[in-house]
C-alpha cells in the first residue's frame, strides 16, 4: 500500500496568507501537494462549522491562515477568528477529533517559507495521526447521498 | 415561595397601563405538568402558580411572542411592555438575549423569583407513574412534599430536584424590576464529569459521543425549548444551503449537535432544560458545560451575567491566547 497522503484543506485569506502562499509557489519553494486552498476575504469570513463540514466530507485536517494580529486587512477579521477557532477547536477535541487536526497559522505576504513550513509540519502530524475515519465515513455503513 | 405575593405582585404589574399582558406559568391539564399563561387582566390572576414543577423557560415565550408579530419600527412605536416570570437562569438569558440585541429592555418588566431548583419531570414522572390528576408540589426543608389526589408523599429533594439546579450558581434573577422572595446563594461552578471525559483519549471520547448521537432522533426539541435558541431561520432547518440534512442518520447527527453546541459557547446558561426534555436522554449538558468551563477558563467569560456586556464571539482581546497557532 502506498503512503497515507493526508487531504488538507486550507482556507487562506486573500491579502496575507493567499498571497504568501502566491510567493511560496513563484520562488519555487517545495512543499507537499497534500492541501487544497480555498481563498477566503479574511479567516473571519470562516464560519467553524466549515471546519466539521470539511472534516465530515473527506478532509484528514484543516488549516485556516491570515494575517498576523493586527495586520489584518479588515482590522479585527483575525482576532475574531482567533476566538472562534479555538472554541470551535476545543468542542471538536471533546468530541474525539485530535485537535492537531485542526491548525491555524499566521501567514503574511512576505513570508513564502513560512508558508512551506507550515503546510509541512501539518503534513507530517496528520501523517502520523493517520486518516480521520471516524467522522469521513458513513457510521450506519450505507454511503452517503450527494446533495 | 409564597404564592399569594407572586399573584399579588403580578396584579401590581398588570394595574400598570403600559402592560400588555404577563407571562407565568399555570397548572397543566395532567398530572406533573406545567404549562405556560398569558394574562391580560387581574381577574385572570388567580390561575397563576409557581412550583418546583416549573422548569420550562418562560423566555421562550417571549421571542416567539415578541419577534414575528410586528416589523421592527412599528414594535417601537407601540410602547407597550410586557410581564414576565424569570428564575435565576431565564434572568440571565434574558440579559445575553438584550446583550445580543434580540430583545430590547425597554420591552420588558420582568419579576424575579429566587429559585430553589427545578424538579426534573422524567425522574417523577418515573417515581410516580400513571399520573392523570394535577399534582401539588411544594419544598419544605430538604424534601418535596407531594400531594396526588389529597394524598401526600414526601421525598427527599436530591432524589428529584434536576441536575443542574444542585449545582446553580445564580439561582437568584441578576436583573430585575422586582424580586419575591429572599436572595439565594448560588454554588461553586463543578466541572469533575467533563475533565473526566477531557482526559480520555480521541477514540474513547469518540465512541462516547457516538453512543449518544446514534441514538439522538432529531425531533429538535433540544433547540425548541432553549431560551438561546431564537434565531429566525435557524441553521439547522435551513434548506440553501443545507448545513445538515434532515436523514436520522450518525454523521448528520454529529453535525447537527457540534452545531449546536457551537451556537450555545458563550450564550449558554446551564438552565437544563434542553437535556431534561430530550427524549432519548441525551446529555447534553456535558458538551454546554465543556463549553461553558473553555470560555471561562480561556476569556474569563460567563454569558448572561450583564446585559450591558458584549457577547463573547463578537469581540476579541488582543491578548487572547494563542499558543495553538502557527
Ligand atoms: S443549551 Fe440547554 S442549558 Fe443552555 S440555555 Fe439552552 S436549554 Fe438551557
Ligand atoms: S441552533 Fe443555532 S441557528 Fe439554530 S436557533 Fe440555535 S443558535 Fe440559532
Ligand atoms: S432533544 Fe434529544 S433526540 Fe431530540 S434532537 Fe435534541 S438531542 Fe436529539
Amino acid at each position: 500500500m502506498s503512503e497515507f497522503e493526508p487531504n488538507i484543506v486550507a482556507f487562506l485569506c486573500n491579502w496575507c496568507s493567499y498571497a504568501g502562499a502566491d510567493l511560496t509557489g513563484t520562488t519555487r519553494t517545495h512543499y507537499p501537494p497534500t492541501v487544497k486552498v480555498i481563498r477566503v476575504m479574511c479567516t473571519g469570513r470562516v464560519n467553524p462549522l466549515f471546519v466539521a463540514q470539511v472534516l465530515r466530507t473527506g478532509a484528514d485536517g484543516v488549516l485556516i491562515s491570515g494575517c498576523h494580529p493586527g495586520e489584518c486587512h479588515y482590522m479585527k477579521g483575525n482576532f475574531l477568528a482567533r476566538r472562534r477557532f479555538i472554541i470551535m477547536r476545543n468542542l471538536l477535541e471533546f468530541i474525539g477529533i485530535d485537535p492537531q487536526r485542526i491548525r491555524m497559522s499566521w501567514v503574511s505576504a512576505s513570508e513564502g517559507k513560512k508558508f512551506a513550513d507550515v503546510i509541512t509540519e501539518v503534513t507530517e502530524d496528520i501523517k502520523k495521526l493517520g486518516p480521520l475515519q471516524s467522522f469521513k465515513e458513513n457510521v450506519n455503513g450505507h454511503p452517503k447521498t450527494e446533495g | 415561595m409564597d404564592i399569594q405575593k407572586l399573584r399579588d405582585e403580578a396584579k401590581r404589574a398588570l394595574g400598570r397601563k403600559e402592560i400588555e399582558y404577563l407571562i407565568g406559568y399555570k397548572k397543566g391539564s395532567y398530572g406533573f405538568r406545567i404549562s405556560p399563561c398569558f394574562i391580560e387582566t387581574k381577574e385572570e390572576v388567580d390561575q397563576l402558580t409557581f412550583s418546583p414543577l416549573c422548569s420550562l423557560s418562560l423566555v421562550n415565550y417571549l421571542t416567539i411572542e415578541g419577534k414575528p408579530l410586528l416589523p421592527a419600527d412599528e414594535k417601537k412605536s407601540k410602547a407597550k411592555k410586557v410581564a414576565l416570570l424569570v428564575r435565576g437562569c431565564d434572568s440571565r438569558a434574558l440579559n445575553q438575549i438584550i446583550a445580543e440585541g434580540g430583545i430590547s429592555p425597554d420591552q420588558l418588566y420582568v419579576i424575579g423569583i429566587p429559585c430553589s431548583g427545578v424538579i426534573d419531570l422524567k425522574k417523577i414522572e418515573a417515581r410516580f407513574p400513571h399520573t392523570p390528576d394535577p399534582v401539588d408540589v411544594v419544598e419544605e426543608n430538604g424534601n418535596y412534599i407531594i400531594t396526588i389526589n389529597d394524598q401526600s408523599h414526601t421525598v427527599p429533594v436530591d432524589e428529584l430536584k434536576a441536575e443542574t439546579c444542585k449545582t446553580c450558581q445564580y439561582p437568584t434573577p441578576l436583573t430585575c424590576k422586582k424580586l419575591i422572595g429572599d436572595k439565594r446563594a448560588g454554588n461553586p461552578p463543578q466541572y469533575e464529569d467533563i475533565q473526566i471525559l477531557e482526559a480520555q483519549p480521541p477514540e474513547e471520547k469518540w465512541q462516547f459521543w457516538q453512543n449518544q448521537f446514534s441514538r439522538c432522533i432529531r425531533c429538535y426539541a433540544c433547540r425548541n425549548s432553549c431560551p438561546l435558541c431564537y434565531c429566525d431561520g435557524c441553521i439547522l432547518e435551513k434548506l440553501k444551503p443545507q448545513w445538515v440534512k434532515r436523514s436520522v442518520d450518525t454523521n448528520e447527527n454529529f453535525m447537527f449537535h457540534i452545531t449546536r453546541a457551537f451556537h450555545l459557547a458563550g450564550r449558554c446558561i446551564s438552565c437544563g432544560e434542553c437535556e431534561r426534555v430530550c427524549p432519548v436522554d441525551i446529555p447534553l449538558m456535558k458538551l454546554n458545560r465543556k463549553m461553558e468551563k473553555d470560555v471561562k477558563e480561556l476569556f474569563d467569560f460567563e454569558a448572561g451575567l450583564d446585559p450591558e456586556v458584549k457577547p463573547l464571539l463578537n469581540t476579541f482581546a488582543i491578548e487572547d491566547p494563542e499558543d495553538f497557532i502557527l
